[in-house]
């Protein structure tokens, strides 16, 4: 009985996981880029929703909007912090995803303060199924998570855009020659995947409505694991490396006496994977060329 | 004198600080001692630090971690120690810190060196991440180990607190001499092949296992040492300083110093330590806020401006030695030819191997691959 | 060569950094100069508003109602971002600003710095909510406003083990990673009576937004018992509404003053568990004291920070001067330029010597000579439980 509920507990939240993931694993493999303000951006749609709604807006238009204004948030980010580094060292972008970041938590603190808010008029309510209760948000995000996995393969498989994405991810040079706007499809990833974590953001309020200026920062770095477990740069990956770390979490975490491990055995987790497989299970491996 | 600026130059001025602070002694303010040993702190880190990141290559996100070790583990077996003789705890001779330097620095070297393993296997950013959880876990261990007080954190040995500041800044001087001599022997040129190209270096017989494995014990040794320090300048330790983000601000000073840039680490990291020191000092009641704003914003723009390959040319025309050639030396001598040895610390980009082999084309507007051929071979 | 730019615009910065320090450093000696330490920015900022704001509304009042006999006060407050670390250069700042009594710091854990450091000088401080259990130190030199955890840990175990005479079975839920939560749960688990068992739920971030593995431990439970901040509760809370049974008492110490009314958009009456918790203040008082303060801090800051940090803060500027104005009366002279150590001996005697201080916190407080504070703990029930 515990079990299951545990069980679909860790569903849930590894689905936001997962969600928050592909976007990451997205914009890594597309840009290169760790791009370590994706929690944050989480963070700034989580507030965008928190403001409409007090503004008695339709939760759903709320949403509708948080996602528009991820998007473009991404976007002006990406063009103004992160593609003058374009042909920079790895680790000068990493360092200015970092900047965008402090950036963001600060503004954040600004303008909203550094007190919890709660989001209200996200609660779908829940239903019984025998004795088990189960919120609606729950299945909410599984399937959604589910519909947006699908979605994005499909459209990097069959679309024009898509297509445009791999070959970028594949080589610059070469997709710059075959007549392809590195730079428009790069952006158009970094709009994908703000919108991801606009979706993440709402999920998370959806299932505890609390946020605060360093809202997305944990949440960033365990999707960030979820998608290197997965194999940085898979769709599928990312999905199946949040699931498994949203179950672990939660089951480590009603285990009294393990449970203020519960990070180092997510982390411990990784790196086991990663000395396993150091692709990750999903990743593509890559020949070396000298 | 060109060559002895760059490698002595550090030493000089640091040897000079601690000679004026050493003489001043008590008349110095109690903040500007404090300021001192967390600059010392910060330097020994970020240029341990710089060893891997700018040196081999390789990204680590868990330096705080070996900090953490050594702080622990050194201040540990002091305390013991110190029970042993049957002193207090404000006993703490300078026998004890030495003892307790060393084993700060053994602990977190072995870890580094555990570290080092997977980093055979793992490349880039793979490896930040494993860096990263390993500093988490570590973490994590702390906070629960009783024998090291867990959340309540540890009560931390002793010395003089009027000269830590001087030992401090002694220790600096020593991770300096290390790392540049390191560097500076055939192990660092094999260090940076390593970095420049794993295969390449493999094929040219460099042991790399053993390479990388040195490289990560060392730093993590030097980070322990910086541990052990930061036991001494504190009456207790927290394992909540030891978490990602101060494994990230180390990083910053890496890269805003500029990579393989012994100097460089050093200035970034006196300057963000001194500005994180000042800045509350300044930006008090409602601005307090603004402190990560502009610490933000400083940190995005100076990135962007130094290594935008847009800016380049601007970069390339107006900087300090230009400048400084202009005012101080009007005629350019010609017959002064760059002397190669003198740049072993200052390689900017890693250099593609494949992109050598082959003929690069150039591309308009985008940065990856536009590098053109005369660039590059005129760089070898 | 290319980083040099970079390095003048450093130095550049750093020099007007350095001109600000000393603009504000220098100052003329008209006033009694308070200093205190704690987070405005990361992750407990929250907790250190509240502390900056009441306080700075105390010493405004009492400047307005003409100081101490002319002389005025004036705060001080430095940011810690909650980091013991930056503890050594915050206390020697402080002392260069002209120090000369303190409120300590806001947390614990950079508290054990500040301890140290004012016992070396003889410097006085009242702590409005550093709860450590030897923050007070050894010298004679600190005091608490808020109960230490091990004496809350203690009071609320004795309070549960009069609720329950048979076998029983509680939950508990404490951030093992939290000083304040591990000490109290720690104390509280040591004076538990042997008919009471528990059931542990951890956590280990007080910003963790996902409690359903604590949740589903602790969901047998009728009593729960939560030493932590207003903050985690609030999220447990909420996921927890549906799956811990209605007729639940959620039981909690001081951190958990707050969960009324503080966070945005949180509506207590949707949680039908009853809440109560054992404090010294209550952010929803109706009368007295209490009442005063709380419509004068939201009037002036808001409700978004107020809570008992804030509250015992205030209380803490009062008794200080309250202190200083009855030494006065009994003959001791305080001039404006007294030094932290002479004035630290003062009020050593004042405290020690059975003053008693009223306020918002509670009425007839005293302090034991270890610092200790002396008052009623009172068991507020924030919210009873919904009829079902």
């Amino acid at each position: 009985m515990n079990f299951i509920t545990n069980l679909i507990g860790g569903l849930s939240l590894g689905g936001i996981y997962a969600m928050i993931a592909l976007g990451y694993t997205m914009v890594y493999g597309i840009a290169k880029m760790l791009n370590f303000a994706h929690g944050d951006i989480i963070m700034v749609g989580g507030y965008t929703i928190l403001v409409f709604t007090a503004q008695s807006v339709h939760p759903l238009i709320a949403i509708a909007l948080a996602i528009v204004f991820c998007v473009g948030l991404g976007v002006v980010v990406e063009r103004v912090a992160y593609k003058p580094l374009r042909g920079a060292s790895p680790l000068a972008v990493l360092i200015t995803a970092i900047g965008v970041s402090y950036l963001l938590q600060s503004l954040a603190q600004m303008f909203f303060g550094s007190g919890t808010k709660m989001v209200t008029g996200l609660d779908l309510g829940s239903f019984n199924i025998g004795s088990l209760k189960i919120s609606v948000s729950t299945i909410v995000t599984l399937l959604s998570c589910i519909a947006v996995m699908v979605a994005l393969n499909l459209f990097v498989k069959y679309t024009k855009t898509g297509r445009a994405m791999i070959a970028v991810s594949e080589d610059k040079g070469a997709a710059q020659l075959m007549g392809i706007n590195v730079n428009l499809i790069i952006m158009i990833t970094f709009a994908i995947g703000s919108a991801l974590a606009a979706l993440a953001g709402t999920f998370y309020l959806m299932r505890s409505p609390s946020i605060y200026s360093t809202f997305g920062s944990l949440p960033g770095i365990k999707a960030f694991s979820a998608a290197v477990i997965g194999g940085i740069g898979s769709i599928p990956g990312a999905m199946l490396g949040g699931i498994l770390l949203g179950v672990v979490e939660v089951f480590a975490n009603s285990v009294s006496a393990i449970a203020p491990y519960t990070d180092a055995i997510e982390f411990a987790i990784l790196i086991i994977i990663l000395l396993v497989k150091p692709t990750g299970f999903l990743g593509k491996k890559r020949r070396e060329k000298v | 004198m060109m060559k002895f600026t760059k490698r002595y130059l550090s030493f000089v001025l640091i040897g000079l600080v601690m000679l004026v602070c050493g003489v001043q002694g008590s008349g110095l303010s109690a903040s500007t001692a404090y300021l001192l040993e967390k600059v010392a702190i910060s330097i020994i880190l970020a240029v341990s630090l710089g060893l891997v990141v700018g040196f081999l290559g390789e990204l680590s996100l868990g330096h705080a971690a070996f900090m953490c070790v050594g702080a622990y583990l050194g201040g540990k077996v002091s305390q013991l120690i110190v029970e042993a003789l049957g002193g207090s705890q404000h006993d703490s001779n300078f026998l004890v810190l030495i003892l307790s330097l060393v084993i700060g620095a053994a602990s977190a070297g072995l870890c580094g060196f555990i570290i080092g393993l997977p980093a055979l296997r793992l490349k880039g950013d793979y490896l930040a991440i494993v860096t990263l959880a390993f500093g988490e876990i570590v973490r994590v261990i702390f906070t629960n180990a009783n024998v090291f007080g867990g959340a309540q954190g540890m009560a931390t040995p002793r010395f003089d607190r009027k000269y830590l500041f001087i030992i401090g800044l002694a220790l600096v001087l020593a991770t300096i001499a290390i790392v540049q001599n390191l560097l500076r022997s055939k192990h660092g040129r094999a260090i940076t092949a390593i970095r420049d190209n794993e295969i390449a270096a493999r094929a040219t017989g460099i042991n790399v296992t053993k390479y990388k494995l040195t490289v990560f014990a060392v730093s993590s040794a030097l980070a322990g040492v910086a541990g052990v320090l930061y036991s001494y300048a504190n009456f207790n330790l927290q394992p909540s300083k030891f978490g990602y983000n101060y494994s990230i601000e180390i990083l910053v000073m890496v890269v805003l110093g500029g990579m393989g840039s012994i100097n460089g680490s050093i200035i970034a990291a006196t300057l963000i330590t001194y500005l994180n020191t000042k800045l509350p000092l300044i930006l008090t009641g409602e601005l307090a806020v603004l402190q990560n704003l502009f610490y933000a914003l400083i940190l995005i723009l100076l990135i962007i401006y130094n290594n935008a390959p847009a800016l380049k040319g601007f970069r390339e025309k107006y900087n300090f030695k230009n400048l400084w050639n202009k005012l101080f030396k009007p005629k350019h001598d010609p017959a002064r030819v760059r002397d190669d040895a003198a740049r072993w610390d200052v390689v900017p980009t890693k250099i593609e191997m494949n992109e050598v082999l082959s003929t690069d084309v150039v591309i308009d507007n985008f940065g990856d691959n536009s590098a053109d051929i005369g660039e590059r071979g005129g760089n070898k | 060569m290319k980083k040099t730019i970079t390095k003048i615009i450093c130095l550049a910065l750093a020099c007007v950094m350095a001109v600000g320090c000393f603009a504000s450093c220098s100052g003329d000696k008209e006033e009694f100069v308070i200093g205190v330490s704690g987070p405005v920015t990361g992750v407990a900022a929250v907790y250190g508003e509240a502390v900056r704001n009441a306080a700075q509304m105390a010493v405004d009042e009492i400047n307005a109602n003409g100081g101490l006999n002319g002389v005025n006060f004036k705060l001080v407050f430095l940011d810690d971002k909650h980091d013991a670390g930056n503890i050594s250069t915050n206390y020697a700042s402080l002392v260069e600003q002209g120090m000369q009594v303190s409120l300590g710091t806001v947390t614990t854990a950079p508290g054990r710095e500040f301890t140290k450091y004012s016992a070396q000088d003889n410097v006085f401080f009242l702590t409005p909510s550093a709860t450590g259990d030897d923050i007070p130190g050894t010298a004679g030199n600190g005091y608490q406003m808020c109960f230490a955890d091990g004496d809350q840990g203690k009071v609320a175990a004795e309070y549960v083990n009069g609720l329950f005479t048979g076998n029983k079975t509680i939950g508990i839920l404490y951030n093992s990673a939290d000083p304040y939560s591990s000490g109290i749960y720690t104390q509280f688990k040591a004076s538990l009576a042997s008919n009471i068992t528990t059931i542990d739920a951890a956590f280990t971030d007080d910003k963790l937004a996902d409690f359903s593995g604590q949740i589903s431990q602790l969901a047998s439970c009728d009593f729960i018992f939560m030493p932590i901040y207003y903050t985690p509760a609030s999220t447990f809370m909420k996921q927890a509404k549906d799956i811990i049974a209605p007729n639940a008492t959620y039981y909690g110490c001081d951190g958990l003053d707050g969960i009324d009314g503080s966070i945005d958009g949180f509506n207590i009456s949707e949680i039908p568990q009853e809440i109560s918790m054992l404090s010294h203040f209550n952010s929803k008082a109706t009368e007295g004291a209490a009442k005063t303060f709380i419509d004068n801090y939201v009037a002036k800051y808001g409700k978004d920070t107020l809570s008992q940090f804030g509250a015992a803060a205030y209380d803490c500027v009062y008794a200080i001067y309250g202190a200083m104005k009855s030494a006065i009366d009994g003959g001791k002279e305080i001039p404006s330029d007294i030094s932290a150590s002479e004035l630290c001996d003062i009020l050593k005697a004042e405290f020690n010597g059975g003053y008693t201080y009223s306020g918002v916190t509670g009425s007839n407080i005293t302090w034991g000579t270890n610092g200790k504070v002396q008052k009623n703990a009172v068991k507020y029930i924030v919210k009873a439980a919904n009829a079902q």
